[in-house]
């Protein structure tokens, strides 16, 4: 991503990201309320107003291809809420996320997904609207593996989870980066626990970059601590 | 009284097939089609156009009716709409271009009737088909076709929304078009679909209609209100809403109105579309969702496992 500058309408919320994700490694971006985290990753899908800049993969211009065409490519967004459809099944959500794909390949990567996800096998025929919301961001994430993904973003995949629920979505990151070639890109407000488990980690403040490097760096980064951990006074960065 | 038995189920029928296109363009497009109830009539007209210059009988002309009115449907999403979304056009905004549209359409319909009535050197301005109906045992025919094409839509409706993969993702896109977006639905298209199927039932149901009630090009304008009135009060934002609420609108706009006529003398006639607006301003004030929006109904739909 470089020089990025994007928003809504007149709305400009990044100015100027540049940023670079490394393939087969777990991407963090953390930041306070506001500073445009969850804009960035819409950004990345192309679900934003882009003003300049330009956003590549595997060296291939993606700045303004549509989002189902991103799917195809093998990324894949989890937005923070409303990311599984609640009035379809589980397995019609399975079904539905691997829409581009032809049936005897649809059933292999719906069998692979449950694969990695066997919390699913049980409730497969029930609404998804009736899950808890540690069955629905499984879900969510299993829907991403059906479709192939290689880039997998994920905004806020443990907000309103219980730590011990949170901790079983952060271990399947974890297992997706390490068994099965997905580059994780993630958007916590659990900052300290996702660059735990990062292996680089950004800092937005006020729609910009203002730290970038390895997470355990930026965890022990003075402006990281002063706006999670409370250890100095919060500044201005 | 039998004879308004009938009239009311027909009636209903062909509302129901009439608020399930509006629902379904709302839904997907999130825009009130005011030209919905001009779909209609213009499928009056295709019938006529059929019966004169052919002699096709009007029910047969059913299938090609269903065909021009889903090319109907797709290009007021294209003309009317697309470029006002395209450049991200509020929603009042693309309320009045659906009423441009169908203020468009009322003088096409309008000179058409002209022309047609020039060709046919009859009066086309006002016409019905009801010398043209069959009977089965004392059954009209505008019963019993009004009621299977009811059951047609709802067969064919079920099985293309839950037992195939396009259907699956209609709903999926019904509910949240940009994640639908994200799965790599093409949600484009099932807005595409949707105002074909939107336009294909309405023109459907219109070439029926003559068979139970006189036709003039300004019909439209007295039929809008119950169309709209079926929608809502089954609830605008649930298909089956349209099922419900078309129903209960048909039904109790003929038989209240029946009703009122014997108690009050026949000029009540007239006014039977307040009822309709009556019923549909309550349902605003108490409960936008409609009846499909209700909890009790959510109830019965996990009952149903639905």
């Amino acid at each position: 991503m470089e020089k990025l500058n994007s928003g809504y309408g007149k709305l400009q919320i990044l100015f100027d990201i540049d940023l670079e994700v490394p393939k087969g490694e777990i991407t963090t971006i953390v930041g306070p309320n506001g500073s445009g985290k969850s804009t960035f990753l819409k950004s990345l899908f192309g679900l934003t107003d882009i003003y300049s800049g330009r956003v590549t993969y595997e060296g291939r211009d993606i700045t303004y291809t549509p989002p189902h065409e991103k799917t195809k490519m093998g990324i894949s967004y989890l937005p923070q809420t409303n990311n599984v459809f609640t009035n379809l099944t589980v397995r019609e959500n399975l079904r539905i996320a691997g829409y581009i794909l032809n049936g005897d390949e649809l059933e292999e990567r719906i069998n692979f997904a449950l694969e990695v996800f066997p919390e699913l096998r049980g409730i497969l025929d029930r609404k998804a609207g009736s899950l808890s919301g540690g069955q629905r961001q499984m879900l969510a994430m299993a829907t991403a593996l059906v479709r192939k993904t290689r880039i997998l973003m994920l905004d806020e995949p443990t907000a309103q989870l219980s730590p011990k629920l949170a901790q079983v979505i952060f271990d399947k990151i974890v297992e997706l980066r390490d068994n099965y070639d997905i580059t994780p890109i993630l958007v916590e407000q659990n900052a300290k626990r996702a660059l735990e488990i990062s292996d680089v980690g950004y800092m937005f403040v006020s729609g910009r970059v203002a730290y970038g490097g390895s997470a355990k760096s930026l965890l022990n980064h003075e402006k990281f601590q002063s706006y999670f951990l409370g250890v100095v006074g919060i500044e201005e960065c | 009284m039998i004879d308004v038995l009938i009239g009311a189920i027909v009636w209903s029928n062909l509302l129901v097939l009439l608020a399930l296109g509006l629902t379904m363009t709302y839904i997907t497009t999130g825009v009130p089609n005011f030209a919905q109830a001009s779909f209609a009539i213009v499928g009056s007209y295709i019938a006529l156009t059929l019966l004169r210059l052919i002699g096709l009988n009007p029910y047969l002309s059913i299938p090609v009716t269903f065909i021009l009115g889903g090319i109907l449907g797709i290009s007021t999403y294209y003309i009317a709409l697309k470029p006002l979304i395209k450049r991200k056009a509020s929603i009042e905004m693309l309320m009045i271009a659906t009423l441009a549209w169908d203020l468009i359409l009322f003088g096409i319909i309008g000179a058409y009737s002209e022309v047609l009535s020039a060709i046919t050197k009859k009066t086309e301005t006002l016409f019905v088909f009801t010398s043209l109906d069959f009977n089965i045992y004392g059954i009209p025919g505008r019963l019993v076709v009004s009621s299977l094409l009811v059951l047609l839509t709802i067969l064919g409706l079920y099985l293309l929304l839950y037992k195939t993969k396009f259907g699956i993702a209609l709903r999926a896109s019904m509910e949240n078009p940009s994640l639908a977006e994200a799965m790599g639905i093409n949600v484009e298209n099932t807005r595409l679909f949707s105002w074909f199927l939107s336009g294909a039932l309405a023109c459907m149901a219109g070439s029926v209609l003559p068979y139970l009630q006189e036709i003039i090009p300004q019909t439209g304008y007295f039929i809008v209100v119950s169309i709209f009135a079926a929608s809502i009060v089954g609830g605008l934002y649930h298909i089956v809403g349209a099922l419900v609420g078309g129903y209960i609108i048909g039904v109790s706009e003929s038989l209240f109105t029946y009703i009122l006529s014997i108690l009050l003398g026949p000029g009540v006639l007239v006014y039977s579309k307040v009822i309709s607006l009556l019923m549909m301003i309550v349902t605003i004030l108490l409960h936008p969702r409609g009846i499909t929006g209700t909890e009790m109904w959510r109830r019965v739909e996990r009952w149903l496992n639905l």
